[in-house]
């Protein structure tokens, strides 16, 4: 007995469907049944039986958080284009930002910043507290400094490992001490290095642990003197 | 329709108008879901992450073809997920063809109230399956939840490919009797 004669020619049809809509035909005969959809309403209705049924064991995919940045990748291919406005807000500034630095980049921060960083070799006697801070990209931004702070200079040194700037925006880096507001520490460049005073504002407070933080300003920084754009990279300051 | 399934169709509608933060909300909201579809049926993790930006990139642009009642919007979400992974996993055979092209059409002619399904029918596909042979019930799933080929569910059955054929074939016969009971 063949299959058909098993089935039946009704059967046959709706076994079939639910084999195309399992994935199961190959495509020669997945093409040939997609051809008959506009003239055969009855096959059309057996896609969306099956499909119906099936779905009743989507509870079976268990969720899996997705990992940090794939957003970021989704917004940078569905708005890459995107450009500012005046008026335009976080969403376009975020929409720039991520068009222009879409893929995540997986960088050896620490290594590869230190050596930049370090002016030249310092004598024992020298060292102060030293703090690194390996600032990584947020959301896929690939945005990624690497911070150095001198106790005895009070300056951080800024270097860029990834990114690219932005029109009529600029990178600001905050220093953040637990649930403290982010005190701005300044305007960052994103080719080569930047080196601003600590403020007195974070003064003594700054040491391991401290969060830096870089967001998308307006040009000249955030008017308001509190970030408003989003966080491109970001990481802990740790002692060396 | 539940309240949670409420909030992501009007999410779904709201995309369709091209409001980014809904997208946005609809992403958080979904998106732990949707991974775990590409992760299972493509058992890689670098290319369930691509696949699933390509879906919601897909989301996007489909956001206006989903039709409130026909299908619960999450399971909406899913059949994007499942095709476009089973697209990828036929790439890779290779023996490509979009399944998503022609669900497409199937959707745009679909009558909305002939799937909305009642509560006391999510149990029933369980209840069908149960009445399968265990090892055809698990074939019939390895080709829904893994995206299962013929010849992959075959090498895991031990069985040759007709038998294969011929087992899912007939159990899906059953199913069908079962759920139009």
């Amino acid at each position: 007995m063949s299959m058909d004669e098993d089935i039946g020619e009704k059967g046959g049809d709706s076994i079939l469907v639910a084999e195309y809509v399992l994935g199961l035909l190959d495509t020669g005969a997945a093409e040939a049944l997609e051809r008959r959809f506009r003239t055969e309403p009855e096959l059309v209705r057996g896609v969306q039986f099956w499909r119906s049924r099936f779905a009743l064991l989507d509870s079976e995919f268990e969720d899996v958080p997705a990992p940090p940045g794939i957003l970021a990748a989704i917004e940078g291919r569905l708005y890459g284009n995107t450009r500012p406005t005046a008026f335009g807000g976080w969403w376009n500034n975020l929409a720039v930002w991520r068009g222009l630095a879409a893929a995540s980049l997986a960088v050896a921060v620490v290594a590869v910043g230190f050596n930049l960083l370090r002016p030249v070799p310092l004598a024992p006697e020298e060292f102060a507290t030293q703090l690194v801070a390996a600032l990584q990209a947020q959301e896929g931004s690939g945005v990624e400094f690497v911070a150095l702070y001198d106790s005895r200079q009070g300056a951080v040194r800024l270097v860029s490992v990834s990114g690219q700037s932005v029109p009529d925006r600029d990178y600001e880096l905050w220093a953040i001490e637990g649930e403290a507001a982010p005190v701005s520490v300044g305007i960052v460049a994103i080719e080569g290095r930047s080196q601003m005073p600590i403020p007195p504002a974070v003064g003594s407070a700054f040491g391991e642990g401290t969060v830096l933080a870089v967001t998308i300003e307006p040009k000249g920084g955030s008017p308001s003197g509190a970030p408003t754009g989003p966080i491109v990279a970001m990481g802990p300051a740790t002692s060396i | 329709m539940p309240a949670a399934s409420q909030d992501i169709a009007d999410l779904i509608a709201r995309t369709a108008l091209k409001d980014r933060t809904a997208f946005r909300t609809l992403y958080d909201r979904t998106s732990a879901k949707l991974f775990g579809v590409t992760l299972r049926i493509l058992k890689d993790r670098a290319e369930a992450e691509e696949a699933l930006q390509e879906v919601y990139v897909k989301v996007w642009q489909r956001a206006d073809r989903y039709t409130a009642g026909h299908f619960s919007p999450i399971s909406w979400l899913v059949a994007i997920a499942r095709n476009h992974a089973l697209d990828i996993l036929r790439a890779r055979r290779p023996r490509a063809e979009d399944i998503d092209q022609a669900l497409d059409i199937a959707d745009r002619d679909l009558n909305p109230e002939q799937y909305t399904l009642a509560r006391d029918e999510r149990g029933r596909i369980e209840l069908c399956l149960s009445q399968l042979e265990p090892d055809r019930a698990l074939a019939v799933r390895g080709a829904y939840l893994d995206g299962f080929s013929y010849e992959e569910l075959a090498r895991r059955h031990a069985v040759n490919l007709n038998t294969m054929r011929t087992w899912l074939r007939r159990s899906l016969l059953k199913l069908r009797e079962c759920l139009t009971q």
